[in-house]
């Protein structure tokens, strides 16, 4: 039903050609629905021939994936797009259901910086500021009315960092002792030992005060 | 036939009281706390279970309906406090009268709970008022507010009310406090600058 679209291939061929491009778009198939890689440069092409072109009216969300260990690292934006005229019910019972599609783009770690697309939707101007603070992403040509550019939407005057990069440490974690399991499966208190592999944003142990014992 | 009561208050003359009439005082003040509810998260849900029929803490003579801090005695904090609220809790807690009361219930006012290492979580409500006291759980039953309740009843039943204990309960504000900046409304920047 979610794969309403079409299979990936094909999607990837579609948008690959409408942009002009040689070769078809990478595109998978992400637990039902398709996702589809576009390059940087083509973010905001894309996503406008997806609109007019592809029927996909409405914008669901629009976030980012910190990948550090991807091949490159960087972070990805991706976009939820879907046809809202679609839907389960719509063309009968055997309909094709609801028609959506995921884009997505691979930013380099040297340059978070990709094309805004509230021209598109003026929704996406929350998404995008909270991108903006949670990963450190630039959208060039960000205008959601206000002039006031882009800018934090959720945190605190004054926070300083960008909190869903794996890159940004929890600095609870070391600052304040905690008793009991600090990690599913750790039946006992105490800090990991040094040789399993931290979740992303755990300090290592020798930050903070040193627990009693250690 | 309408009698004219004064309305009883903790003023300097309980000090003077004599005991029977402070045991009249404190079963008043116990029996009839106006919740100011600040109902953030998942434990505001539990709070409203609470509150009706099954549970039903009005019959302990808490009753919900405070239209505000200021004509409220008792604050229940239930749910996370994000750092962003923070200051909001401080202000609304300074806006109610004395004699005051805090309740922190759950987890997450108690101490920051499950989301204790957030990047924005202040761990426990305590860190910014002071709480009496704290009811434990993800989220606490229902029946467990009912015996915080009971337990506060104890300890307000308990009061001496003594010079010592009012100058306790009085924390006299810090020169620092009394001339911090006010948050305006938006946010946006101080409504009064310091020290004016």
């Amino acid at each position: 039903m979610s794969l309403a679209i079409g299979s990936p291939d094909a999607v990837g061929q579609r948008l690959g050609s409408a942009l002009g491009l040689d070769a078809p778009l990478p595109a998978h198939d992400a637990q039902g629905t398709v996702c589809v890689d576009v390059p940087r440069e083509r973010w905001h092409d894309a996503l406008a021939l997806a609109r007019s072109d592809g029927g996909m009216d409405m914008l669901d969300w629009l976030s980012a994936v910190d990948e550090p260990d991807g091949d490159p690292a960087g972070v990805d934006v991706v976009a939820h797009l879907v046809d809202s005229r679609s839907g389960r019910g719509v063309g009968g019972p055997g309909g094709p259901g609801l028609v959506r599609l995921l884009a997505r783009t691979r930013l380099p770690l040297a340059d978070l910086a990709v094309a805004s697309v509230t021209d598109l939707w003026p929704g996406a101007a929350w998404h995008e500021r909270e991108t903006h603070e949670m990963f450190g992403v630039r959208f060039d040509g960000f205008d959601d009315g206000t002039g006031q550019g882009l800018r934090p939407l959720l945190l605190p005057d004054g926070f300083e960092g960008t909190p869903l990069r794996k890159s940004f440490v929890l600095a609870a974690r070391a600052s304040k002792p905690w008793p009991g399991a600090k990690e599913p499966g750790e039946s006992d208190a105490g800090p990991p030992s040094r040789r399993k592999v931290l979740p992303p944003g755990v300090p290592d142990p020798s930050w903070g005060p040193r627990e009693a014992g250690t | 036939m309408a009698v004219d009561l004064p309305a009883p208050r903790v003023g300097p003359l309980a000090e003077a009281a004599p005991r029977p009439l402070r045991l009249v005082l404190n079963w008043g003040r116990r029996y009839s706390l106006w919740v100011f509810n600040f109902g953030l998260a998942c434990c505001a849900i539990e709070f409203i279970a609470a509150s009706m029929a099954r549970h039903d803490f009005i019959r302990l003579g808490v009753i919900p309906f405070a239209p505000g801090p200021r004509q409220a005695d008792l604050m229940i904090v239930s749910g996370t406090v994000t750092d962003k609220m923070a200051p909001a809790i401080k202000r609304l807690y300074e806006q109610m009268p004395e004699p005051k009361y805090v309740i922190s219930f759950g987890a997450c006012s108690n101490s920051g709970g499950p989301y204790w290492d957030s990047y924005c979580v202040t761990k426990g409500v305590d860190q910014i008022i002071p709480a009496d006291v704290y009811v434990p759980g993800c989220p606490p039953r229902p029946e467990a507010l009912l015996h915080g309740i009971l337990r506060l009843q104890e300890k307000i039943a308990a009061e001496q009310v003594s010079g010592a204990a009012i100058a306790q309960r009085r924390r006299p504000a810090s020169a620092a406090q009394l001339t911090r900046p006010l948050v305006g409304p938006g946010g946006s920047g101080p409504l009064r600058p310091a020290g004016s």
